[in-house]
């Protein structure tokens, strides 16, 4: 579609996966392999600057930044990936049926969306955040209940165009039924679109984890994650701790900008 | 026309219904006794058996639902036990400052994502449209209150240029303008952030494609000069969807404005709906949902009804 952008993007799109790999790596094998306790509190210690002993420095608490951060990375990894995976779940299967049974059903449940897209994404997730307030696996529940609506959209767009298909038709007539139609035939083939929509959700869906453990409802202390890291890390300016805003900062960034830059040439690969 | 905009509005119904269906549905899945909460932690025995009586809590949830709906239809939207206040004056207080907010910023996002994208696409893959496509990328990759903090942190802490939150100096009690305007910059640029940075990006691919249509063509080949190709003829028609996406971007100028009223202590909506979420005060989060989904369905409206003013071609049927 944009002439020129193929063979520019390609080289930053695999600098986006090597780092994700490296992120994932580094978050879940490098706390195997050394001896960090992310929630170890040092308070002689406590602000220390970075080098020697702790590579980031220590927080107010004298925990170690770099533990921190990877024990934190865990979190907002898994936050993000498992969200959006939830969020394509059910606007896959939202969309995939909406779009194949179409007529009154689909009318029905296109008008489900609109009354969700009229409430802004944020109120929902407050709202949610506040009534079931707690661990990591309802942050991810609620990020991902919130985010289903446009995947929603694009997939009954493409099942719409996708259940006209010749082999869809060669399916009904040997005897498939709706369901066997619907995710043997139909959803697979709109694959490329839900794995290009995941892969933008996750960066969507890292960043509303930090936008919510800012807000005070996310991720809550003692458990370390990029979100409340950073949040922290803005109250330690005032205690001269300028360089503990660096890290979680450029770690969301970098990885956000990674998923986004593998999003975009999934796109354009497809076009 | 008329007609159209009369058939929308009626469209509007249900999905409004709909909005406060899900709300009062959202509102019920709340553990916990609903009329302590609301009353608050302190509240005597008694407190909490009238609020219970006054809102029907020991009726079944379909009359609890009719109650509510038959007060809101009256412009009722119930009353914030927390803040000793109707929820409608508790809002009426603070829209014109959360509507003023989101304007600047969508003003201002305009204002750069246009001619940087139309910049961007006529230099298309020079040094400045790579350097400019890769700041959009990382603005709309970045955490908003992080970029929020780096403002106050530069403009406000380290250069004095500007306050650092609030809505205007505190020792002025009548209405100030060049002080509230001076609170309005760092507040109006963090909100425009993400929207100006997808919408530079959709410009300038909408704007590319243009570019390489026939009719541009035509026009540069009988003559025109550049300028007027690109404003009379290229703009125009990139533009014309980008109205849509406007509309579109109305739910999401309402959340950026929880953030970034958080950040620079702003008192609007956004800071009153936070406040209420983390208090559970949650007749004021249901009226403000509600008028929230009001604006978001008539700045729809707006932009079908733009969309056709644009664009000729669009017939009202």
């Amino acid at each position: 579609m944009i002439e020129g952008r193929r063979t520019r993007v390609e080289p930053i799109a695999a600098a986006g996966i090597l780092w994700i790999a490296l992120a994932l790596l580094a978050c879940w094998l490098a706390p195997l392999l050394f001896h960090i306790d992310a929630y170890a509190t040092d308070v002689a210690h406590a602000y220390a600057q970075p080098g020697g002993a702790h590579w980031l420095g220590t927080d107010g608490l004298g925990r170690d930044e770099l533990a921190r951060l990877l024990i934190g990375g865990r979190i907002t990894l898994s936050v993000g990936i498992v969200a959006a995976l939830v969020a394509m779940l059910i606007g896959t299967i939202y969309g995939a049926l909406s779009g194949y049974y179409g007529g009154w059903f689909d009318s029905i449940l296109m008008r489900v969306v609109d009354v969700f897209l009229s409430v802004p994404t944020l109120f929902l997730l407050l709202f949610l955040a506040a009534l079931f307030n707690g661990s990591v696996l309802t942050l991810m529940l609620v990020i991902g209940f919130t985010a289903w609506l446009g995947p929603s959209r694009l997939v009954r767009g493409e099942v719409l165009t996708l259940k006209e298909r010749l082999y869809v038709e060669a399916a009904r007539a040997a005897g498939a039924g709706d369901w066997r139609i619907i995710f043997r035939h139909v959803v697979p083939n709109a694959m490329g679109t839900i794995i290009t929509t995941t892969t933008f959700m996750v960066a969507s869906a890292m960043l509303a984890e930090t936008a919510l453990s800012y807000l005070g409802i996310g991720i809550r202390l003692p458990m370390p994650s990029w979100g409340n890291l950073l949040s922290g890390a803005q109250s330690d300016i005032f205690a001269r701790a300028y360089w503990l805003i660096l890290p979680p900062g450029f770690a969301i960034l970098i990885t956000v900008c990674a998923f986004n830059f593998v999003g975009d040439w999934l796109r354009e690969k497809q076009t | 026309m008329l007609q159209f905009v009369l058939k929308r509005l009626l469209l509007a119904v249900p999905t409004l219904l709909g909005v406060t269906i899900l709300t009062f549905v959202l509102l019920h899945l709340a553990p916990g006794n609903l009329a302590q909460t609301l009353a608050g932690e302190n509240a005597s025995r008694a407190q909490v058996a009238r609020i219970t009586h006054e809102l029907g809590l020991d009726r079944p949830i379909y009359e609890q639902y009719g109650i509510w709906l038959g007060k809101l239809v009256h412009g009722d939207l119930g009353f914030s036990y927390r803040r000793q206040a109707p929820v409608i004056s508790l809002i009426a207080e603070r829209i014109g400052r959360t509507l003023l907010l989101m304007g600047s910023a969508l003003l201002l996002s305009i204002a750069v994502a246009v001619p940087l994208g139309v910049y961007q696409a006529v230099r298309r893959n020079t040094l400045f449209d790579r350097a400019a496509s890769a700041l959009v990328f990382v603005a709309w990759s970045m955490p908003t209150f992080w970029f929020g903090t780096i403002l106050i942190a530069i403009f406000a802490v380290n250069l004095r240029w500007s306050p650092v939150g609030g809505m205007q100096t505190i020792d002025t009690i009548s209405f100030d303008w060049p002080s509230r305007l001076a609170h309005l910059i760092l507040p109006a640029i963090t909100l425009a952030i993400v929207s100006l940075a997808g919408w530079s990006r959709y410009i300038r691919g909408s704007m590319v494609e243009q570019l390489q249509e026939d009719y541009t063509r035509t026009a540069t080949a009988k003559g025109l000069p550049a300028t007027a190709v690109l404003f009379r003829h290229t703009l125009r028609n990139a533009l014309i969807p980008f109205i849509t996406l406007l509309g579109g971007t109305i739910p999401a100028l309402f959340g950026g404005a929880v953030i970034t009223e958080q950040i620079f202590a702003y008192p609007g909506m956004g800071q009153l709906f936070w406040q209420s979420a983390t208090d559970r005060d949650y007749f004021t989060l249901l009226g403000m949902t509600v008028i929230t989904a009001v604006l978001v369905i008539l700045g729809n409206l707006l932009a079908d009804v733009l969309y056709g003013v644009v664009d000729p071609r669009v017939r009202y049927d």
